[in-house]
């Protein structure tokens, strides 16, 4: 199967789904997004840092630098209730979305 | 939204740090990588190398995730920088938009803060709208018994109190120091809310006949002579050679009327019959204050008053001519500087316009020019709302830099104009520069700006990238019409400006024309005060001749005398008085007693002031204590009171028939009026008496000078005599002369300062329009020319739009200035306010000078060369 980059407006709610899992860092999350997506789905630094900035002053995540091992700090992101909801209301738009787009291409019997 | 402020201001605090967290950041998601990778079994340079391949551009990384955190405010930064940069290299416009900017604000702030402390900010006294300020018929002062009455009757009034400017000599040394003071009625700090700084004011205990004396003094008073100390109060100083207790400091910011430094009470002055205050007749300058009670409005309380004293008069068959008028106190403390202030206020509005058009006209020339700029950065994706920021941060920064700077400047010209200020202006101590006006006026410019110079911008950007390759399409038109309008409004503008200012020259022109009755040049003089009981009037009268033998004896003294009243600064001793052989109920029928200026002189003051005498004699040594009783009367008073007879050894007498004060007085003479009350005011009845006969305790010596003669000889001259006496108010008729007319002359200064730059700013205005219209149809010329058109015909196309404007222009200003010159009626003298000379003068030198400045440019489009422009397309 071909990787395929996601589509435009979608990081978001793919890396709010991520950290309602848990509080991650930023090389965890692209690791986990891979993995989720049986390597399907990639995304590139350049745009997952901006992404996850963006989260942050939309209020949807908040950061913390933690120490973590060989002396390095990380930047530890954590979902808001704020991101929560944004998720579930855009979760069920998505579905709802893919759904009609299946029925209108006829790949939904 | 408290996690987003909370990021965002940390954004803003720290942007470097942020930096240094996002690269860490970045560096932590590497490491990872690499320990993957090798954890995978790859070599760790290999991973290193895959691991950065996969990272993409770092810098860019970092750049676009700053990018997204840093948001408007980074912008703006930016933006500052670019508008900074754009401003610098073109210094021309910028120091030009500056100096418009600095003027506008600078001159409007100093001028409206004084208009704004003067009139609208509230007099320092608690609830001030409710006191007023009572005076009898032609704000006279008021007669003792009628306040008494008043107190008793009135009802309009939570108190009404009174005070009597003076002066009180204070004796502590061994010579005796004048100082300004006031005398008040005990419940006089109380009606006016004042509270103590120190120790306590006046209550009516302090007014019963049995009472110590006490005193009020001033703050300043207090800090200078009693050192400032607390244990001050309860001490004794001898004012008048009497004892008084200090029981209280007023507030520095105390203030009413005219500064005093001492304060006394005004029940025993008027038990003791000072001034012959127990009289109806005697109207001092004793002035009521009243608070008015809730609920009761000032014309309210003017009809219960006009009510009252009517009534008043039915009981007493003195008092006939009667008449009160109330108006508030603040009214009256500003009098009729109110005008001045308003036409000055106005004036400044007007330059504000101006100036506004101005850098309207600057700001669109410059877009316009600039209008290959936007259009480019329209083109490469620079979006609408951007352009619209990097104006406002541009227009912004200009704007910020011109408050600051006009606010400078306005501090300067508020500093100037304090010190220039008539010392009469009231609350001239509270001037400050204000705030409130300068936040408005800027405001103003800001708005002026964005309207003409974004506004007009955005329009021909239109948001699409058109316009690119025609430089002088549409927008042009529609840009050029609304500067042709601005300049209609300038001239408009410039021509109200002007024909204040033209009023104005007309004024003192007319002014300095007037014939005084008297010679006022060269007059120098000086106050003197013989009061106490070592001054009987027979020591006094001994004492007037010594004084006027010694100053005529001063090098450079060509000749003295002694008045009561000085001329010009009008009369301090009104009365009634009768005519022998005529009844009171003959002048009850009248309606009006005969009255003047009674004005006891020296023998020698007609001379030396060099008054004509018109009948009979002067004064003259003949003239003393114990000789026949004299009067000499001013032409108009012969004339009104004796129409169809000579005056001469008619017999006349002060005061009421039943009520009378002094002896009968034989008329020996008339002599020519005189502007006693000022230049612009009317001559008024004055009646002359000996000073020898009616001594008098505070007088002026006048002194006229051959050659320049220090204030310190006049002085000097008198004290040789006796070295207690207090000598004041040393100055020259020229100076109150000077004095009583700066309110015009500062009237006409500034209007005509403002008017000549509006003209000039109108001018260059129309010059520009006319030119930038040349340049946007050079083209059009050179074909015209090459088809046969003359440069006659050239300059009349170009001219013709100038004219346009000057034909709207002028005639919109002259009745626009109908309007507002009214406010210019109570200054403006010997003309109307729609004065036609005046106003066609100044409509003539506006439509020449703009007429040149929309010739000039106009003939250097004849002079163009068809060929060359054709050749350059």
């Amino acid at each position: 199967m071909k990787k395929s980059s996601l589509l435009q407006g979608t990081l978001d709610l793919v890396l709010l789904r991520i950290l309602e899992l848990g509080p991650n860092h930023g090389w965890g999350i692209a690791n986990r997004l891979q993995q989720m997506s049986k390597d399907s789905l990639k995304t590139s630094q350049g745009s997952l840092y901006p992404a996850l900035h963006r989260l942050e002053m939309r209020g949807d995540v908040r950061s913390q630098m933690t120490a973590s091992d060989n002396n390095r700090r990380a930047r530890m992101y954590t979902i808001t209730a704020a991101g929560r909801k944004r998720l579930y209301k855009e979760t069920e738009t998505w579905a709802a979305f893919a759904l009609s787009m299946a029925r209108v291409l006829g790949t939904n019997e | 939204m408290i996690t987003r402020s909370i990021a965002f201001v940390r954004g803003l605090l720290r942007r470097r740090a942020i930096d240094d967290e996002i690269a860490e950041e970045l560096r932590d998601h590497l490491e990872r990588e690499i320990e993957m990778h090798v954890s995978r079994g790859v070599s760790p340079d290999e991973a290193r190398r895959r691991a950065i391949r996969d990272l993409g551009g770092l810098t860019q990384t970092i750049e676009a995730t700053r990018a997204v955190r840093a948001t408007w405010f980074d912008g703006l930064g930016r933006d500052a920088r670019y508008a900074a940069r754009v401003l610098r290299r073109s210094p021309l416009f910028t120091a030009t938009a500056l100096a418009l900017l600095v003027l506008g604000i600078g001159a409007t702030t100093a001028i409206l803060s004084v208009a704004y402390a003067v009139l609208v900010r509230p007099l320092p006294f608690p609830n001030a709208d409710r006191l007023v300020f009572i005076t009898e018929k032609d704000g006279a002062g008021v007669a003792w018994p009628n306040f008494e009455d008043w107190r008793l009757r009135a009802k309009s009034f939570d108190g009404l109190a009174g005070s009597l400017a003076d002066a009180v000599l204070m004796t502590t040394r061994d010579v005796p120091r004048r100082f300004e003071s006031r005398s008040v009625t005990s419940n006089f700090f109380r009606v006016l809310g004042v509270v103590a700084l120190r120790g306590r004011l006046f209550d009516a205990s302090d007014a019963r006949p049995d009472a110590t004396p006490t005193a009020v003094v001033s703050h300043a008073f207090w800090l200078r002579e009693l050192g400032g100390n607390t244990a001050a109060i309860g001490q004794t100083i001898p004012f008048n050679g009497k004892s008084f207790h200090v029981i209280g400091v007023l507030p520095p910011s105390f203030r009413f009327m005219t500064p005093a430094e001492v304060y006394l009470l005004i029940e025993p002055q008027v038990a003791a019959d000072y001034r012959g205050m127990q009289s109806r007749t005697t109207h001092t300058t004793f002035y009521v204050v009243g608070r008015l009670k809730a609920g009761v409005s000032v014309t309210g309380a003017r009809t219960e008053m006009q009510t009252l004293q009517t009534a008043l008069a039915g009981d007493s068959t003195s008092a006939k001519d009667v008449g009160i008028q109330l108006v508030t106190l603040a009214d009256r403390i500003v009098g009729d500087m109110a005008a001045t202030l308003t036409v000055l206020a106005g004036a400044v509005a007007l330059l504000l316009l101006i100036t506004c058009a101005n850098l309207a006209a600057l700001l669109l020339n410059r877009n316009a020019a600039r209008a290959h700029e936007f259009t480019i950065r329209a083109a490469i994706g620079g979006n609408r709302w951007q352009l619209i920021r990097q104006l406002l941060v541009e227009h912004a920064m200009l704007i910020a830099a011109g408050a600051a700077l006009g606010t400078v400047a306005g501090a300067f010209i508020l500093h100037g104009l304090v010190g220039a200020a008539p010392r009469d202006l009231p609350r001239l101590d509270e001037i400050r520069l204000d705030f409130t006006v300068m936040s408005g006026i800027t405001a103003v410019s800001c708005a002026c700006a964005f309207m003409f110079g974004v506004v007009p911008t955005l329009r021909t950007f239109g948001g699409t990238g058109a316009g690119l390759a025609t430089r002088s399409g549409r927008g042009t038109r529609s840009r050029s019409s609304l500067r042709t309008a601005l300049m209609i409004g300038e001239i408009a503008l410039a021509t109200v400006l002007l024909s204040g200012s033209g009023l104005m020259i007309q004024t003192m022109r007319r002014l300095s024309r007037v014939d005084p009755g008297f010679d006022p040049h060269n007059l120098k003089t000086v106050m003197f005060s013989l009061q106490g009981a070592a001054w009987p009037d027979a020591r006094k009268e001994v004492f007037y001749r010594s004084v006027v033998e010694r100053l005529r004896a001063v090098p450079g003294v060509e000749d003295a005398a002694i008045t009561y009243s000085l001329p010009m600064l009008g009369s301090n001793w009104w009365n009634v008085f009768m005519t022998q052989g005529t009844t009171a109920e003959y002048w009850t029928s009248v309606g009006e007693f005969p009255n003047a200026g009674m004005v006891p002189v020296t023998a020698g003051y007609f001379e030396m002031l060099r008054i004509p005498l018109l009948k009979g004699r002067y004064f003259n040594r003949s003239d003393t204590p114990t000789s026949l009783p004299v009067a000499i009367m001013s032409s108009s008073a012969a004339r009104k009171y004796w129409p169809n007879e000579d005056p001469i050894g008619k017999q006349v007498r002060q005061g009421y028939p039943n009520d009378p004060y002094g002896p009968w007085r034989t008329i020996v003479g008339v002599v020519g009026d005189i502007k006693q009350n000022g230049i612009d005011q009317e001559m008024p009845r004055q009646v002359f008496l000996p000073i020898v006969q009616q001594p008098r305790t505070t007088v002026f010596a006048i002194a006229r000078l051959r050659a320049p003669v220090p204030g310190s000889s006049i002085e000097a001259a008198i004290h040789d005599l006796d070295r207690t006496i207090p000598v004041f108010n040393d100055r020259t008729i020229d100076q109150v002369m000077t004095e009583a007319s700066s309110r015009r002359r500062v009237a006409m200064l500034v209007l005509s300062v403002f008017g000549g730059v509006a003209l000039f700013l109108a001018a260059i205005g129309l010059y520009g329009v006319v030119a930038q219209s040349v340049a946007d149809r050079h083209h059009e010329i050179g074909v015209r020319m090459a088809l046969g058109a003359t440069s006659r015909q050239v300059v009349r196309l170009f001219l013709r739009h100038g004219l346009v404007v000057i034909a709207i222009g002028v005639p919109a200003g002259l009745l626009g200035a109908t309007v507002a010159v009214r406010s210019l009626a109570s200054l403006v003298y010997g003309i109307t306010v729609t004065d036609p000379a005046t106003l066609g003068a100044v409509a003539l030198v506006l439509v020449a000078v703009t007429a040149v400045a929309s010739f000039l440019p106009s003939r250097s489009a004849a002079r163009t060369d068809p060929l060359t422009i054709l050749r350059a397309e």
